[in-house]
């Protein structure tokens, strides 16, 4: 007995010097960007129609008449026939050096290609012909939250490409811990206020728009109304008069102020996404948008959509957005020109989203993807209906039922007749060379 | 505001209606064991060029409530709280005790235990941006008893306690996805009364 006594004290002593250490480890996935100069040759003769590919990075998605349209980061566009959303077909591939958003009316789609806008016959999935050209039109912009800008003095591109690289650090399980100089290390930045490009195009909305307009998606930069194609970069929004759709006509330019993300049209209205808030556009005139009103918040990125009488902005932080916010605000607009905020939800890193009354999906980036009933503006936390989370979502289209959505994984399908279990129906997968681990 | 409840029913309610079932049931007597200590351990942070070491030590408190199967060997169920530098867990539970010696009259006596259960972050307050979930528990252990058997007494107990925990964290610049998982390995020494 007195043996197994006295043992204790040394058998504790060796375990506490042997065991006894906290195990903290932190995984994080960032982004690295290297410089890239490109002349206006490389890109201007870049364009072309080739044979179907994989996805690779995949950017914003849009949609028309049952084809489907996936934007290839900075490469150019998939062309996919989803008539049958259970087993969609690639047909063709545009390449367009410098994409990132799309829009599409009647059989014309257009394209930005960095600094010019394309306009593109797409009358033959399989035969896709450029069309016309409106040259010089975009100062700048950004991919994946790295800018993009003319280089006035030798004239060509300069941009900057973006790899994925996750590593693993040990943390004192505490705080906090500064960069390990391993993760800045041999990056070279530009100003990076953007924030992931991965998400779909737009012009889903109203008013007098066509039916042969495309759907997008939150956070695109492209929308279609009346006779004119809306589209913004970080500080402007530039209008381009398309009463003859094959013969894109330059329009009014807007300056916004700062930090302009993402389009959505709605009826008569147009719901800008910034950095500092939501602005709201009455485009009665559509030839020249009037700013009503803005509903402001902290900085950070901000797409919107919008049903009835309610915004839905999501705010994200972890990137150029900067902030500590990630959060969904729903916002009464019944008075356009006073919105006031119905109630915050707390979100893990809120992306695209989409309504279809009263389905709400949110896109949680590389947390998943999440399905809500909003009929209740109140307790919209309460009523979540299903959590996808072995999933990177980025945005979505819902669509009939049937709900369009992409991220870093591929672009997924899936039917939402059961919003309590999303059904998954088909699936295009990435094959990234540098996927994150 | 249902931990709050489970905890209530395993501080309070269980051991009272396990208290009134000794009565009625004397086969399997009432156990009961609280505890009261401290966590030892280290933490080892940074890369190989910058490692930082650093000493933790947090308040843990601890009850078990359960039945006696033998004059050797008891079980029930625990909850506890667990103050960790950076997450506060309650750890709720199944434990034994076994009793190595003979019970005799003798005053001093030692044991072996056996928790496991699982860390809820049900009390844990973060920073904004920070979510902490539970984990795992684990806590084996041994202790020494001083008092007489059958009645009430003094414990020392020294045990391993491994706690595992996940932290949402912020996303900063250039960040997609940022988590940390956590492995509390400690040395644990609880002082306590067991009826």
């Amino acid at each position: 007995m007195k043996r197994i006594l006295y043992s204790i004290p040394v058998l504790f002593l060796a375990l506490f010097g042997v065991a006894c250490t906290d195990k903290c480890t932190e995984t994080r996935t960032f982004r690295r960007f290297t410089p890239v100069t490109l002349t206006l040759a490389q890109v201007r003769q870049g364009i072309g129609s080739e044979a179907p590919r994989t996805l690779q990075k995949p950017g914003k998605i849009y949609t028309k008449d049952g084809f489907l349209f996936i934007n290839e980061l900075k490469e150019g566009i998939h062309v996919i026939d989803n008539r049958n959303p259970n087993a969609p077909q690639m047909v063709s591939f545009i390449r367009i050096p410098g994409n990132g958003d799309m829009a599409v009316r009647n059989n014309i789609l257009y394209a930005d290609s960095y600094m010019d806008l394309v306009a593109f016959d797409i009358s033959d999935a399989t035969n896709i012909r450029p069309v016309n050209r409106v040259n010089n039109i975009f100062p700048n912009g950004q991919f994946e939250g790295g800018y993009w800008y003319i280089n006035q003095a030798t004239g060509d591109v300069q941009d900057q490409r973006v790899d994925y690289v996750t590593e693993r650090i040990q943390t004192n399980c505490q705080d906090n811990v500064g960069p390990t100089g391993g993760w800045w290390g041999g990056v070279v930045f530009f100003d990076t206020r953007g924030l992931m490009n991965a998400a779909p195009s737009t012009s889903g909305g109203g008013g007098q728009q066509q039916s042969t307009n495309g759907t997008a998606g939150s956070m695109a930069r492209f929308a279609l109304y009346n006779n004119y194609l809306y589209t913004v970069n970080s500080t402007e929004m530039q209008l381009f008069d398309i009463r003859n759709p094959a013969d894109p006509k330059v329009g009014n330019k807007i300056q916004m102020g700062w930090g302009i993300e993402t389009i959505f049209p709605y009826k008569d209205k147009l719901f800008i996404g910034s950095q500092t808030g939501m602005f709201i556009y009455d485009n009665k005139n559509p030839e020249k948008p009037e700013r009503l009103s803005v509903f402001q918040h902290a900085r950070v990125c901000d797409p919107v959509v919008v049903h009835e009488d309610k915004a839905y902005v999501t705010l994200r932080s972890g990137n150029t957005c900067q902030g500590f916010t990630n959060q969904l605000d729903v916002v009464d607009i019944s008075n356009l020109l006073s919105p006031k905020l119905i109630k915050s939800y707390p979100m893990r890193n809120p992306h695209g989203l989409g309504i279809d009354f009263p389905n709400l999906f949110i896109c949680e980036g590389a947390y998943g993807l999440k399905s809500f009933d909003a009929r209740d503006a109140l307790n919209i936390d309460k009523n979540l209906r299903e959590h996808i989370k072995d999933i990177d979502a980025y945005d979505v289209i819902p669509l009939d039922k049937s709900l369009l959505m992409i991220g870093r994984d591929g672009f997924y399908q899936y039917d939402y007749s059961n919003p309590k279990q999303l059904r998954l129906m088909s699936k295009i997968p990435v094959k990234r060379p540098n996927a994150i681990s | 505001m249902k931990g709050v409840k489970l905890l209530l029913y395993l501080c309070v309610l269980w051991p009272l209606s396990a208290s009134q079932a000794q009565s009625v049931a004397s086969k399997w007597p009432f156990f009961h064991h609280s505890e009261v200590g401290g966590l030892f351990g280290r933490v080892v942070s940074g890369n190989n060029l910058n490692e930082v070491v650093e000493n933790r030590t947090n308040l843990s408190v601890q009850t078990l409530n359960g039945v006696r199967l033998s004059k050797r060997v008891a079980v029930g169920g625990l909850v506890g709280l667990d103050w960790y530098t950076g997450a506060l867990l309650t750890p709720v539970g199944v434990g034994a005790r076994y009793q190595f010696t003979r019970p005799s009259d003798q005053n001093l006596s030692a044991f072996v235990s056996a928790d496991a259960g699982y860390g809820f972050s049900w009390f844990d307050k973060s920073s904004t941006g920070y979510i902490v979930r539970g984990g795992l528990m684990l806590n084996p252990g041994v202790g020494i008893r001083l008092g007489k058997p059958g009645r009430g007494g003094f414990t020392v107990t020294f045990s391993y306690k491994r706690q595992e925990a996940q932290v949402e964290k912020p996303l900063r610049w250039g960040e997609i996805k940022r988590d940390e998982t956590r492995i509390y390995n400690r040395l644990s020494i609880r002082v306590g009364v067991s009826l």
